[in-house]
């Protein structure tokens, strides 16, 4: 149909004029949009927890209204290009109502999710429901319940007005050339069908959200976000017609060779193929909409401290799941890891007090260094036997999982915890001195400038080549080489803030009075909290909130990952993990030393727990004999969750990070809502099963 | 027997070779030689032991008893790296390319170029797309994006790319085992032309087959493995087609040919 209008054909007509109609309306609606916003009538986020750059707009609101912007100039655009019959603005117009229903689709949800959550929590809860009755409190509800159906009706005239006007406004349209255009409407009672089955739906949810909103009685429930419910009518209205819109022009596809190449690229296309390209497809999707269900939910989520809470509880698991990602990836998996790091704080704890074999009892450092090589020659024990014996790697390590075990149970006896504060009154400090960090700020620096000089002027050209062929590009050769323009502009930023940040900290240390030594806990240089290293706190310079609890750990995890993903990506070394994952056989032709890596990789996985051991006991000076008991699969949960495979050959150190901030995510979501934490392991378990079926998913459209 | 003394035109001479795993006897003194430039069938039945023979020569299995000679000069080969080293790549079977990698990553598997920078080495990604790209375009293969996942592609395909990556590294000797057994017709004929252009870069292939209408074309000389004896080897001017169909199937050498063969022997 709509390929016939654009070939100005009769019988496309009707169709393709609706398109142009309604594109022209959303560019109306964009610019509203944007008036609205800039002139304060339509706030957006009143949470106090929202930055504002000033007394004006806040920051979600800057952002709506560029957005706004933007999309009203692409509709009219759309438009245009409707009108002038140009075979490329089909790809327009559908990118536009894709966007569109995205758009009201999160509008919808932002009322839903909350909505859901409190409706599951009431059915769940009944002996608050009991109490609401003996609280006379029913009476509230179903008073509730009868303003619902108030408004449905409400809600239902209006809906009808509203169809009607629709009615009235395609005809005089339509007429002007034509006066099949009624057909549209009134021809097919399906669609009449439809529309009356949507009122009644949004009716029944209508009276759900009143109900539900008029009874906020629930102790543990007050902390959902209270439900607007205004926004579904405008969530729908801009919803269902952009998703029929799109649905209308997606279902061309026929002759001419020019339209095809037009609509060859529908956007649910595009966006799975460039999923398809990254193994942590899933893991990406399962991230936004975990983050934006969470968002909607709850207004304690999006804050600083909560963020930094669950960025530090997943910290230490995180690290590990980089190495069980390394050895997923080559084939083999570890459960031997909770047990290691057990044994690994055991080591350290005991050389820091009761002393290592020949050298005494140890200063920290000197004692986690040799703690992670015991580590080292747990792992590297693990692989030896996967090799010399053949024992698939699920074997030997549920064996060494048990018998690392006894070593903690034997050690410490009788289920006491083993206390650093038993021994010493105080945590061991260390004097370091400012040139340490001044020397450490200048390495930063010069680390920084390296790595723009190296990465700067790729960036820049691959920006500049996109611009130079951009109209070999088609349609989105513009708007691709401005996107990578914007992607060198904020690699640019970024490194610019870094290298103030480090000329601020220099300053601060070398202004500071030399040659005296500041103390510093050295279980704080493992894994404190940013704000309390150092005497006044103020040692790295960052602008952090007070109650926002940042440990060090998750630095070194993100440095972590970056490194692990660089040597996995760019290096022979991963290229050999990723086949002998792959094909054994294959790798082994070529000359790759399958066994060596595997080993090399059981290695990795161990000396990665032994560094989330220290930061654990650094965190909480203590061991008990059960310390890491069942984190061998909530890491192995996290790696799954972020795409690797229990086969081998495919996976990312990216996978694992987001696997890890999804897994941290719900345990400080559910609890935010007010679900109970019980809840946690089985909602995990949805997760993975749901998230290795999206990645299947992704993966089987890369096939075809 | 024959062939005791080392030929030393030869490019590969294997004098004798016997290979036993445990107590079964898989080779049982077979004298096998590649000639310089030259396309040798390798055929036989299965279980002949064509498969274990090539495998001794690509370091997969240590030799029982026997001397390879390479290049004229004794080689002990234990490991598929040696094999490497000496200028001997292998397409095999069922273990040529990763599925789940990229064709630039395959293609470089076990080779891969690095820079440095400083103590570390990292791939060198542009040269190994460009350079995969380029490389297979000279055999005849035409690929589309050195990003695409090997598993995405056509069994032709895959087997075109180990080929091809094959010709590329392989500087001496080309051994390609089996590659035309789950290709189609229009697929079967690209890979005899890869093996012409392989010799015409100046290797010797080795083509090992049960099947001798894949490889009547190309080849120069066909050896023949009959239950881990060799039967004998016949240039393609001295046997037709079917005659060495014949003999793979029955292990026997026909009448026409048999004193011809005596006679090459010198008994």
């Amino acid at each position: 149909m709509m390929q016939a209008y654009l070939e100005n054909k009769h019988e496309g007509r009707n169709i393709g004029l609706l398109i142009t109609f309604i594109m022209s309306g959303l560019a109306v609606l964009g610019l509203l949009v944007a008036l609205m916003v800039a002139l304060g009538w339509m706030p957006l986020g009143e949470r106090d927890n929202i930055p504002r750059w000033s007394e004006g707009l806040n920051v979600y609101e800057n952002i709506v209204m560029i957005a706004a912007l933007l999309y009203a100039l692409c509709c009219a655009r759309a438009t245009y290009g409707l009108y002038i019959r140009e075979s490329a603005s089909l790809r327009w117009s559908q990118w536009m109502l894709f966007v569109t229903a995205m758009l009201g689709g999160v509008i919808l949800l932002s009322v839903v999710i909350p909505v859901g959550l409190k409706f599951s929590l009431l059915l769940g809860q009944n002996i608050d429901l009991r109490a609401l009755i003996n609280e006379n409190q029913l009476a509230a509800a179903s008073l509730a319940i009868g303003e619902g159906l108030i408004s449905i009706c409400l809600l239902v005239l209006a809906l009808l007005a509203l169809l009607a006007l629709f009615v009235f406004l395609i005809p005089p349209l339509e007429v002007l050339r034509h006066t099949e255009g009624i057909r549209l409407i009134v021809a097919p009672p399906r669609r009449l069908i439809q529309a009356i089955l949507i009122v009644f739906a949004v009716g029944i949810v209508f009276m759900l959200i009143a109900g539900i909103y008029a009874v906020p009685l629930y102790p543990g429930v007050t902390k959902i976000r209270d439900v607007e419910e205004h926004r579904i009518l405008a969530g729908l209205l801009i919803f269902l017609p952009a998703l029929y819109g799109y649905r209308q022009v997606r279902q061309v596809r026929e002759e001419s060779d020019e339209l095809r190449r037009a609509v060859a690229l529908t956007p649910g296309k595009f966006i799975r193929a460039e999923l398809a390209k990254s193994p942590s497809a899933g893991a990406i999707i399962g991230f936004i909409a975990i983050f934006m269900a969470f968002t909607m939910a709850t207004d304690l989520f999006l804050e600083p401290s909560s963020i930094a809470s669950f960025l530090s509880n997943v910290a230490t698991k995180g690290v590990i799941a980089i190495g069980v990602t390394y050895l997923m990836i080559s084939g083999e998996f570890d459960l031997s890891v909770g047990s290691i790091l057990g044994v690994t704080a055991l080591s350290f704890m005991l050389f820091m007090t009761e002393g290592a074999p020949v050298v005494g009892v140890l200063d920290p450092i000197p004692a986690a260094i040799l703690a992670i090589f015991v580590a080292l020659a747990l792992g590297a024990v693990n692989g030896i036997l996967l090799i010399t014996t053949g024992i698939p790697s699920f074997i030997v390590t549920l064996g060494t999982l048990l018998a690392y075990r006894a070593i903690t149970l034997v050690a410490i006896a009788g289920g006491r915890i083993l206390r650093y504060k038993d021994f010493y009154a105080d945590f061991p400090v260390i004097g370091i001195s400012n040139i340490i960090f001044v020397v450490l700020s200048v390495i930063g620096l010069l680390l920084v400038a390296f790595t723009g000089y190296r990465v700067l002027p790729v960036l820049w050209r691959l920006a500049a080549q996109a611009w130079s062929i951009r109209s070999d590009n088609g349609d989105f050769g513009t708007s691709g080489a401005i996107v990578r323009f914007v992607i060198f502009l904020v690699v640019l930023l970024i490194m610019a803030a870094i290298v103030v940040w480090l000329v601020a900290v220099f300053g601060y240390h070398i202004s500071a009075s030399g040659g005296q030594l500041v103390e510093v806990g050295y279980f704080d240089l493992f894994n404190g909290r940013v704000l309390s290293i150092g005497s006044e706190g103020d040692f790295f310079h960052l602008d952090i909130p007070r109650d926002a609890n940042v440990r060090l750990a998750i630095l070194w995890w993100f440095i972590f990952v970056v490194f692990f993903h660089v040597i996995l990506m760019n290096t022979s070394f991963g290229n050999s993990i990723f086949a002998a994952g792959g094909n054994q056989g294959a790798a082994r032709a070529q000359g790759v030393n399958v066994d060596r890596v595997k080993v090399q990789n059981f290695v990795i996985v161990a000396v990665l727990t032994g560094i989330a051991a220290i930061y654990e006991t650094a965190r909480n000076p203590g061991v008990d004999p059960l310390k890491g008991q069942g984190w061998e699969l909530e890491v192995i949960a996290m790696t799954v969750i972020g795409g690797a495979l229990l086969t081998g050959g495919y996976g990312s150190v990216v996978g694992s990070l987001l696997g890890a901030l999804i897994f941290g995510m719900l345990q400080t979501g559910l609890v935010l809502v007010g679900i109970e934490s019980r809840l946690f392991t089985g909602t995990v378990g949805v997760i993975i099963i749901a998230a290795v079926v999206l990645n299947t998913f992704v993966r089987g459209s890369q096939q075809n | 027997m024959q062939y005791q003394e080392k030929n030393p035109d030869a490019l590969v001479d294997m004098i004798d070779i016997h290979k036993y795993f445990g107590s079964v006897q898989v080779l049982r003194g077979v004298d096998f030689h590649v000639d310089r430039q030259e396309i040798v069938g390798l055929l036989g039945d299965n279980g002949a032991g064509k498969s274990t023979l090539i495998k001794v020569l690509t370091g997969f299995h240590s030799l029982t008893r026997g001397q390879i000679y390479f290049d004229g000069d004794a080689v002990n080969i234990e490991s598929p790296h040696d094999a490497r080293e000496l200028g001997i790549e292998t397409v095999h079977q069922d273990l040529a390319l990763v599925p789940l990698m990229s064709i630039a990553r395959n293609f470089w598997l076990g080779q891969e170029p690095t820079y440095e920078v400083g103590p570390f080495r990292f791939l060198d990604k542009r040269m190994m797309a460009s350079e995969s790209i380029q490389a297979l375009a000279d055999v005849g293969i035409h690929i589309r994006d050195p990003e695409e996942t090997v598993g995405t592609m056509s069994g032709g395909e895959r087997q075109s790319i180990a080929i091809g990556r094959a010709v590329y590294f392989g500087k001496k000797l080309l051994i390609l085992d089996e590659p035309t057994s789950a290709l189609s017709v229009g697929e079967t004929q690209k890979v005899l032309d890869y093996t012409i252009a392989a010799k015409e870069k100046g290797m010797s292939v080795i083509f090992i087959t049960h099947n001798i209408r894949h490889v009547y074309e190309v080849a120069d000389r066909f050896t023949i493995i009959e239950r881990g004896h060799k039967l004998g080897d016949f240039y393609k001017s001295e046997v037709s087609e079917n005659e060495v169909a014949d003999m793979i199937v029955t292990g026997e050498i026909p009448e026409r040919l048999r004193l011809y063969d005596e006679e090459a022997v010198g008994d």
